[in-house]
């Protein structure tokens, strides 16, 4: 049965078809209607707007209908086995991990800890087989290296034989009901896993957790009920339930991959296996709490789901729909957006320093195109995103444009690229080093500018010019405010993962109910 | 100064909202503003030269009430401004200065209107922002201190709008409100019918929204402001649809579109100035990225404002360049306080600190432009027929002509105009005689200058408001006389003096002796 869920917010349709509409007007105008001034500059701008219309027709076509499934009611218990990973986490969180999974609201699993700290040379690795047995649970410590988290996974289903296997990672604490709002879905004997959101508990914490939390509710809001719709939701590595039979048909966890959890999806759903996405959030986590580890986090997503498009592009894979393709290469190319930024992005400078440009138009006829087709997308965004999204999301998507290119290199040059554990406690404060990029571009902006009132004083097309590259500027700061020491300021909010630690009983602060 | 400016005002909006506290804060607030409109207008505005427009409506004002609607009817206007300002006149006088305190009236009563329909979205401190940016508007400073219906269509469009933001919250006795005003406002101006063409088109996109039932009482709506609008349309018809008399527009362009957004925030600058503001648009794309914040919702009402914001300035835009061109920005006014509504409501949004900082820059720069609009003799709008009325009086002889192209200036220059010498017009035309200004032909130029010029000595050539033949009238004095004095008053607004004859009446003295 198909609802509406309460917390799902539907675009009206109207809205969406004026984005696109809008966005292929400007197209339309950029491309025929206005003269076009230098023809490289022009071609890489097109080369922009091109991925643009690409990236708001996929968002429309995932958005478009968002309403989920309700959980059906399991027809069965069958045996579930709960697989904790654990690689040098702290043994408190792991043990607050485990206590909530112990609380579960389910008759039939078994608990297992993946402790993958002897082989990732973890100096706790005995104390978390220590807290195991002081807990009564069973852990599995690998002794033999390989495939990072996928392979510490693949390890455990060798040892392991329930039907189902749940995967959390060390710091997300379940809810009671988060095998009784999951496993109903494996009705469907096709059903091959089922993920569920992955909720930031930590996200007032500081302004780095703020704004990693902030990016998640895009994607574990409209973008994976949209998935959902068209069964190309896709695992996150954690919070998800898994069907030990799907995942053997495809080999276990991908270790080829850095971004295990993406490949496998796919390969899942190429293998004609279905997936689910519960709307609700059934577990808390830690979002990053240092930008060194939203930094890795990132650049491993951005290394995983590149590679994807490189070596396992999804347009040839012969097994998914049409839909899933497209979900797949929509979400793999979000990466590619640094490449777009900072083409565009440097086309001020260009013509600040050149006085080349990439329409001979008035100003003004641009803005009569661009103003209306990026408010009505901004529009459209927020409505779908049930006004969760925010500047900070934005801007810590868009400075992140050196993190993309360094990711689109590695994929090209083969470069390998280790699995960290995104790292759950704070390390040290100021990363600047990490955003060089994003100084370097503001100070030639703004010598740019300068040098350009001085060479054609302040016309038009110059003071344009300045205010795009403030625009850039602007788009830029967030990302180096979350590498200065302001990064990790404790926020004025009370952080709530304190309270999920301390009581050992998850809390549900209002905004999950926003995801 | 800046930071005293942003702690008074952060200190000021971070009271708490005690009741009587508010009220008292809000009084005090709006009496400032109100006394604010008022101090500009005495200092900066209502004391400079008539202009062109406002010279048409004390004209047509001036006559019988019958003769006053055909008069208006044929300038393709709908007479409640006029009915107004005849009868001011009759009480109070008809100078200038008092004829533009109809309008300062208006605009003074517009500061708590501004303030109780952003009450209706918004809570005290955001509406009293509101209003605040309404004061210090160069825009509504300007009409605010004109004699023509502007600020009557803006004060209609805002108690309309109060009334249809109150339906839509389905608060109580709104809809006589609604009906009064959407007549009342249909008879200040014809572009009121973008006001009602916006909450039409915003009502059946969002029909559900509304009151159950309300499909019926917009629809009983719609026929009363028809029915009140059918005599006068019936008596426009009746004159022909002013067919002759329509202003001859050109088709806008995008530059003409932004300027109108300029206009409304930063009033008329010269082109240097707007061409910095116009130029600067990216910045406001970077305001909408700042303003994503969470739960800064687009609600209903903040909806409809937006719709009103744009749907009258796009249609018009969209009517001139495919249907016939309509687009005067000054018409338009009727989407500004929406335009202002939405500005604070997307500042607002802004994160931490830098709503304050914003807003501190905008109102300086709206206050800067403000007063450069008052003082500067590029402002495009200024017309200082005074200033040229003043100097034709002192410096031409009665045996001089003065000569007014276009022909419809001379209606400002005679206010002012105290000087010995006549005044005529190119082309010539007795507007005392029934029917318009005859129209402009080439051909017909050496004859009317002839005719014109006679036993004159000098002619004081006016040229103003061109019609497109300017240059030519220009340049056929400039071949066969010889011109004496270039002088400009404001933007488009120049004087010349040429020599007609080279014989004085000294030398027509000699010659008459010599006869003799």
């Amino acid at each position: 049965m198909k609802t509406h869920h309460p917390q799902a917010t539907q675009v009206s349709s109207a809205l969406l078809v004026i984005n696109v509409l809008m966005s292929t007007l400007y197209f339309i105008a950029i491309v025929w209607v206005f003269s076009h001034g230098n023809a490289y500059l022009f071609a890489i701008f097109l080369i922009g707007e091109v991925f643009h219309l690409w990236q708001i027709i996929t968002y429309t076509y995932t958005i478009w209908n968002v309403s989920v499934a309700t959980t059906p009611v399991a027809n069965a218990r069958p045996s579930i086995d709960v697989f904790i990973t654990v690689a040098g986490e702290p043994v408190d969180l792991v043990r607050t991990t485990l206590i909530a999974v112990q609380a579960l609201d389910y008759s039939n699993f078994k608990i297992y800890l993946l402790n993958d700290g002897y082989v990732a040379k973890k100096p706790n690795w005995r104390d978390i087989e220590n807290l195991a047995s002081q807990l009564g649970v069973a852990c599995i410590t690998r002794k033999n290296p390989g495939g990072a988290k996928a392979g510490n996974i693949n390890n455990a289903l060798k040892q392991t034989t329930s039907e189902f296997v749940v995967i959390f990672d060390a710091d997300h604490v379940p809810t009671p009901e988060f095998m009784t709002k999951t496993i109903g879905f494996f009705n469907d004997p096709a059903m091959g896993f089922v993920q569920s959101p992955q909720f930031y508990g930590n996200h007032t914490t500081n302004y780095i957790t703020g704004g990693a939390w902030e990016q998640q509710e895009l994607f574990f809001g409209p973008l994976m009920r949209g998935k959902n719709r068209l069964n190309a939701t896709f695992m996150c590595g954690t919070n998800m339930v898994l069907r030990r039979a799907a995942i053997l048909d495809v080999g276990g966890m991908c270790e080829t991959n850095i971004a295990e959890d993406f490949l496998t999806s796919l390969f899942l759903h190429e293998r004609g296996w279905r997936s689910a996405y519960v709307d609700e959030v059934l577990a808390t986590g830690l979002a990053p709490e240092d930008f060194s580890s939203y930094y890795k986090q990132q650049y491993r997503w951005a290394r995983g789901s590149l590679e994807v498009i490189f070596k396992y592009n999804p347009l040839w894979r012969k097994g998914l729909s049409w839909p899933q393709r497209i979900q797949y290469l929509a979400s793999a190319s979000y990466y590619l957006t640094g490449f777009v930024v900072i083409m565009n992005a440097l086309l001020p400078i260009v013509f600040f320093f050149t006085g080349l440009v990439v329409f001979n138009i008035a100003t003004m006829a641009l803005a009569v195109v661009f103003i209306p087709y990026i408010f009505i997308s901004l529009l459209a965004l927020q409505q779908s995103s049930n006004f969760t999204f925010t500047f900070r999301a934005l801007a810590f998507s868009y400075g992140s444009f050196w993190l993309q290119m360094s990711a689109v290199g590695a994929v090209l040059l083969n470069r390998k690229t280790s699995f960290v554990v995104t790292s759950k406690q704070q390390v040290g404060g100021n990363f600047i080093h990490l955003v060089i990029p994003n100084i370097i571009y503001i100070m030639v902006a703004i010598a740019g500018g300068g040098f350009a009132v001085y060479r054609y004083g302040l016309n038009a097309s110059v003071v344009t010019n300045m205010a795009w590259a403030l625009l850039n500027i602007g788009l830029f700061v967030p990302m180096i405010i979350a590498a200065s020491p302001y990064g990790v300021r404790p926020s004025r909010h009370t952080p709530e993962s304190l309270s999920i630690q301390r009581d050992n009983k998850p809390v549900r602060p209002k905004e999950m109910m926003n995801v | 100064m800046f930071k005293i400016l942003l702690g008074g005002a952060s200190r000021l909006m971070s009271r708490p909202v005690t009741t009587t506290g508010t009220k008292i804060i809000v009084t005090m607030s709006l009496l400032i503003m109100a006394a604010f409109v008022v101090v500009v207008s005495q200092v900066l505005y209502i004391h400079q030269s008539l202009r062109l427009d406002e010279a048409q409506s004390m004209w047509q004002t001036s006559h019988s009430v019958g003769r006053m609607l055909q008069l208006v009817a044929q300038d393709v206007h709908v007479p409640l401004y006029h009915f107004m300002l005849h009868f001011w006149q009759i009480l109070f006088g008809n100078d200038v200065t008092t004829v533009r305190y109809l309008s300062l009236s208006m605009f003074v009563a517009i500061v708590p209107l501004t303030y109780l329909l952003a009450r209706q979205l918004f809570d005290w401190k955001q509406s009293l922002l509101t209003t605040a940016l309404v004061c210090v508007s160069p825009f509504m400073n300007w009409y605010g201190n004109e004699a023509r219906m502007y600020l009557l269509l803006t004060m209609m469009t805002i108690i309309n709008q109060i009334f249809f933001v109150r339906i839509l919250q389905r608060k109580p006795n709104a809809w006589w409100g609604y009906t009064i005003s959407a007549i009342a406002g249909s008879y200040s101006h014809y572009f009121f019918g973008f006001v009602l063409l916006t909450q039409g088109i915003f009502y059946l996109t969002n029909v559900k929204s509304f009151p159950r039932n309300s499909w019926l009482k917009f629809t009983g709506v719609a026929t009363g402001v028809g029915l009140s609008l059918l005599p006068w349309l019936a008596y426009v018809h009746s004159l022909g649809s002013a067919n002759s008399t329509r202003p001859h527009l050109i088709k806008p362009n995008s530059v003409d579109l932004f300027n109108t957004f300029a206009q409304f925030f930063f009033g008329f600058q010269d082109d240097r100035i707007n061409t910095l503001i116009v130029s600067s648009w990216p910045v406001l794309i970077l305001l909408g990225f700042l303003a994503i914040q969470k739960q800064h919702r687009f609600t209903l009402e903040i909806r409809y404002i937006g719709v009103a914001a744009f749907v009258p300035i796009v249609g018009a835009f969209l009517i001139s360049l495919l249907v016939t061109p309509l687009y005067i920005s000054r018409y338009l006014i009727v989407a500004l306080p929406a335009l202002y509504l939405l500005l604070v409501w997307l500042i607002s949004g802004l994160p931490r600190r830098l709503p304050g900082y914003v807003l501190v820059m905008l109102v300086a720069g709206m206050t800067f432009t403000l007063g450069h609009q008052a003082a500067s003799a590029d402002t495009p709008v200024k017309e200082e027929y005074r200033e040229v009325a003043d100097f034709i009086t002192g410096a031409a002889k009665a045996q001089d002509v003065v000569v007014l192209s276009a022909p419809f200036t001379i209606y400002p220059v005679e206010y002012y105009y105290k000087g010995e010498a006549p005044i005529e017009t190119l082309p010539q035309w007795n507007r005392f005689e029934a029917g318009d200004a005859p129209a402009y032909r080439s051909a017909d130029l050496p004859l009317q200058v002839t005719t014109i010029k006679g036993n004159r000595r000098n002619a004081w050539l006016v040229l103003s408001y061109d019609q497109g033949n300017n240059k030519e009238i220009l340049r056929y004095f400039d071949q066969h006389y010889q011109r004496l004095i270039e002088k400009k008053f404001s933007v488009g607004l120049a004087v010349y003096e040429y020599k007609l004859r080279y014989d004085t009446p000294d030398t027509d003295a000699l010659i008459n002796s010599l006869n003799r």
